[in-house]
């Protein structure tokens, strides 16, 4: 305590005198000392003063210089004294937490969990959806698509595209781009990398400059231009050996395709891509309905998207009647690309925000009481002092700096453990999420920080404003078993209740979580997964581009695989289900009137298959048969369809034998032949495992020579395990042709690849929720025990006076209940208010979902009673004489 | 006869070094100890012991006097006096050697 009573001999900083008249004083008084000396001697008081001017020289120079110096000096003091009182404080506190380690380390744990969550999900929030793209004038770019009269959207048909790219006043620049992964050849070698083809526009959008080499020129995206191919930095160092001309560099996609140029490390617009080319106007289908290609556009500074959108609207109104009915537009539906890319990870990523946010809330909530408990001990240290003259200020600054303290090392240890939290997530985070690069800088330090001094003030202040108070000249007398430790129970127990209600909240809404995931695996998607192996096969386009030896290839390894011992059956499909986007298209069915809209009668989602399809895939044919060898016949195509299209388009008759035919798939309908629908499949789950059922109709992939597709998904249903049935695939494919490489996985891991987003949610906020059932639990128990030791003589009078052990447990755990059982209700108001914000994520269950309510608070109550059977038994075993003799 | 730069601190260190004392007595006690050989302006001493008490050589107090003024009294600080010590070894060690050169004869010419 003697560190208060500052040892300092000099000025004092307040009270003393202020500079001009420290200085001023000082002189004067030379002065007048000299005058004196000089009459002493005899001379006159004028002469005296005089003479005494004289000697000592420019005294308003002086008195300036010394005024100076003495401002300098004192607020060097000022600013040392400060740093001295806080180092100070700062010393005291480690010591003192060094008295109680236990404590230190528990409240520092505690600390260190609630910041360490809100800082990994910070992270998360931060670097997917604060932070800018990664590219010049991210703000301003956008993805464009149609808007339709029946609702929804679609991709931008090349030849609208090109309207909309000459006649749009409110872009830098808009271009459209197909990408996807192609097997090219580069010096020799397969490999399988992502291809983007773009129109002019691209490097007007993205203004990279090559670090080697050029882009594109205008003339490269002429029709019937040669190809020339610009490939990302890591394609160049990794798969070209960074060549630095690029003279004689070729890859093979097509064809043997110059490679002109190497973009700048980093940038790989859409997705990983690795080269670009232009794209082959004279190759794509110019119809106004046929949406293959995604649109990505940079609008010019200072136009909003509304502006935007208007002058896109404007372009597409004029379309319509000039290409009426090969047009299905109505309009521009423009997002920003930050929102396209991220936008359906924002509720999730905001309601983990807010969760970790309530669990921080716990952990102070546990280290106020903690606080409060320590309180007691330090009561009589705080009366001493106040006693010996220290201020109320000054006690409070040093219960404050010590929680700052806490707060401090919690925050560290917060950082250390987001960054490992965020290597964990990266394991079963969605892909989306980019977890690996997200990374705990700047930004997550500073928000870590703010959160810590939060902290502090939460969980410091107030405990140290009750404690400075006059409470504590109570504890000066022996025992404080007085009002004062009555309220302080009271003000525990309120803290208390509430960290049960976050608890309660938290595990509520992870438990609703979870019973929507549970409900999302048990629907039925209408295909069978065990077993089930998808093996993604690409043809390079360079040995495969005539007509027949894309079949060739498919109908040789679908043999061999249904031959192969432990495979039941093998098909393959453009699109697999869960499989990403479904290509849809106009479907005109035979008597039915065509639409106002265009040459068809709606619309239907189309596959192309292969082999034994639905059998691999377990999908049922319900009513007559699956495809079979003869249905590829292009004058008289067989076709299945789904229970929905039979529904939607035959509700009361028999589908098989009716007739349907695609509408401007690759050519107009007038040109296509009937198709003969001749069984119908169970429905299929489509884009995700929650989405609806859509119409759709399945043929043989031959049927249509462009459907001869370079890239198959194959589904292989086989007993064997993973281990087993990989290389017996890839052994198959090599035999036919050693060039071609295999993405083999489980139809599972593409199930569960599908509600990635949702297991992440739910492990996370389970998570959360199991460490606030945690904070919670310890929180009872703390409040239990301090309960216990408190009543220890009224216990002994008891059990003196003959209660039993099971009424002495029933009394502490009534004490319990005094703190649990208001929480516990104000939990479930809290969280069937929480729940509504989680209504985006539930599925099958509402948010008023009693089960899980009724669960959660069960969990706790029961929590409740085992985390306070410790103190109950301590109780009991109270030996009545030694507690009564103890007061 | 003109002070040597840099020489005034440690005169007045070493005046404080026998009791606290204001600077008017200071500014006395050195002009009678060098019978006003130095010639010093008075008010060179104010500047002086504030820079000195900024550095943290010399701690002020105000205090009343005999002659009940208040007075600025000065006192060394425990840095002040090991200054002292520093100062005043340089300085012995400083006039020696220039007493050796100035009283040394050469054995042959110099050059």
């Amino acid at each position: 305590m003697s560190d208060h009573s500052r040892d300092d001999d000099s000025l004092p900083l307040s009270g003393g005198r202020p500079v001009d008249d420290d200085v001023r004083g000082e002189l004067e008084f030379h002065m007048q000392q000299r005058i004196a000396d000089l009459m002493a001697r005899g001379i006159s008081r004028e002469q005296a003063a005089a003479q005494a001017r004289a000697s000592f020289g420019d005294r308003a120079a002086v008195e300036a210089k010394c005024r100076d110096i003495e401002t300098r000096r004192r607020s060097t003091k000022q600013r040392a004294d400060r740093l001295g009182a806080l180092w100070q404080d700062l010393r005291i506190g480690a010591r003192v937490l060094a008295k109680s380690p236990g404590f230190a380390i528990s409240a520092i744990l505690t600390l260190a969990l609630g910041i360490g969550a809100n800082a990994a999900v910070f992270s998360l929030v931060n670097g997917v959806i604060l932070q800018p793209l990664p590219y010049q004038y991210a703000d301003r770019l956008v993805t464009v698509y149609e808007r339709h009269d029946k609702g929804g959207f679609a991709n931008v048909p090349v030849a609208n595209f090109l309207d909309l790219e000459a006649d749009a006043k409110s872009f830098d620049g808009l271009a459209t781009y197909g990408n996807g992964t192609t097997t090219v050849i580069v010096n020799g070698k397969a490999a399988r990398v992502h291809v983007g083809m773009v129109t002019s526009g691209f490097f007007n959008v993205f203004p990279v400059k090559p670090v080697l080499g050029r882009l594109p020129t205008p003339d490269e995206y002429r029709k019937g231009a040669a190809p020339v191919a610009v490939v990302s930095y890591s394609f160049w160092r990794d798969h070209l050996g960074a060549p630095s001309v690029l003279d004689t560099v070729h890859v093979t996609l097509a064809r043997a395709t110059p490679v002109v140029g190497v973009l700048p490390n980093g940038f790989e617009f859409p997705d990983g891509n690795e080269i670009w080319g232009p794209m082959r106007l004279e190759l794509e289908s110019m119809s106004r309905t046929s949406h293959n290609y995604d649109v990505i556009g940079r609008m010019r500074a200072g136009i909003a998207v509304a502006d935007a959108q208007r002058d896109l609207d404007g372009i597409f109104a004029r379309l319509k009647p000039l290409h009426q009915p090969d047009f299905d537009a109505a309009g521009a539906q423009i997002t920003p690309l930050q929102e396209q890319l991220t936008g359906s990870l924002k509720t999730p990523l905001y309601l983990l925000l807010a969760a970790s946010a309530v669990l921080l809330l716990g952990a102070c909530v546990n280290l106020a009481s903690a606080m409060l408990a320590r309180g007691t001990a330090r009561s009589a240290e705080f009366a001493v002092r106040t006693a010996l003259g220290a201020t109320r200020t000054r006690l409070v600054t040093q219960l404050v700096t010590e929680s700052a303290l806490l707060a401090l090392l919690g925050c560290a240890s917060g950082l250390a453990l987001a960054a490992m939290l965020l290597k964990m997530l990266a394991y079963f985070a969605p892909a989306a999420l980019h977890v690996e690069r997200v990374h705990v800088d700047g930004w997550v330090q500073g928000f870590a920080l703010v959160v810590a001094a939060i902290t502090a003030v939460f969980f410091g202040l107030l405990p140290a404003l009750r404690l400075a108070d006059g409470e504590s000249f109570l504890a000066l007398r022996e025992g404080s078993r007085g009002t004062a430790s009555a309220a302080r129970m009271r003000a525990w127990n309120i803290l208390v209740g509430a960290e049960v209600a976050l608890a309660v909240v938290l595990l509520s809404g992870s438990a609703l979580l979870i019973r929507s995931f549970a409900n999302v695996m048990e629907t039925r998607m209408g295909f069978d997964p065990s077993n089930v192996y998808t093996v993604d096969i690409e043809l390079p386009t360079a040995n495969y581009s005539d007509t027949a030896s894309v079949p060739a290839f498919h109908e040789r390894l679908l043999e061999r695989l249904r031959n192969s011992p432990g495979v039941q059956f093998a098909g393959l499909a453009n699109v697999l289900p869960l499989g990403g986007n479904f290509p849809s298209g106009g479907m005109i069915v035979e008597g039915k009137p065509l639409d106002a809209r265009g040459p068809f009668t709606g619309y239907a989602v189309y596959r192309a298959i292969g082999g034994d399809f639905f059998a691999a895939m377990g999908i049922p044919i319900v009513k007559g048969r699956a495809l079979r060898g003869g249905d590829e016949n292009p004058t008289a195509p067989g076709v299945v369809v789904n229970e929905e299209y039979a529904k939607q388009e035959w509700p009361d008759q028999d589908p098989i034998g009716k007739r349907v035919k695609p509408s401007g798939m690759d050519r107009a309908a007038d040109h296509e032949p009937w198709y003969t629908v001749v069984g119908v499949a169970g429905n299929v789950r489509g884009q995700t495992v929650t989405g609806p059922f859509r119409e759709t109709y399945y043929f043989d992939y031959r049927t249509r020579p462009s459907y001869r597709t370079q890239y198959s998904r194959y589904v292989v249903k086989s007993s064997l395990p993973f281990t087993a049935i990989a290389p017996l695939i890839r052994r198959e494919i090599a035999a036919i042709d050693r060039a071609v490489p295999a993405d083999i996985k489980t139809m599972n891991d593409r199930v569960t690849q599908s509600v990635a987003d949702r297991r992440f949610t739910m492990l996370v906020l389970g998570a959360f929720a199991a460490v606030a059932l945690l904070l919670a639990v310890v929180g009872i128990y703390a409040v239990v025990s301090y309960a216990v030791a408190q009543r220890t003589r009224e216990i002994g009078v008891r059990l003196a006076l003959g209660a039993t052990a099971g009424q002495v447990r029933g009394l502490v755990l009534a004490s319990a209940f005094k703190a649990v059982v208001p929480g516990l209700a104000a939990g479930a108001v809290l969280a069937i208010g929480a729940a509504q914000a989680l209504r985006s994520l539930l599925y099958g269950v509402t948010p008023l979902d009693t089960a899980a309510l009724a669960a959660s608070i069960g969990l706790l109550g029961f929590a409740a009673v085992v985390s306070s059977l410790l103190p109950a038994l301590r109780a009991t075993r109270v030996d009545p004489l030694l507690a009564m003799r103890a007061e | 006869m003109h002070l040597f730069k840099g020489t005034f601190d440690v005169l007045i260190l070493k005046t404080l070094s026998w009791g606290p004392a204001h600077g008017y007595a200071i500014s006395r006690w050195i002009g009678q100890m060098s019978q006003d050989d130095l010639t010093i302006e008075e008010g060179a001493l104010y500047p002086a012991l504030r820079r000195l008490e900024a550095k943290g050589w010399l701690a002020a107090k105000w205090k009343t006097t005999e002659t009940g003024r208040e007075a600025r009294v000065y006192s060394l600080t425990d840095d002040g006096r090991r200054a002292l010590r520093r100062e005043l070894a340089a300085w012995q060690k400083y006039v020696a050697a220039f007493t050796r050169v100035l009283e040394a004869k050469p054995q042959e010419a110099l050059s």
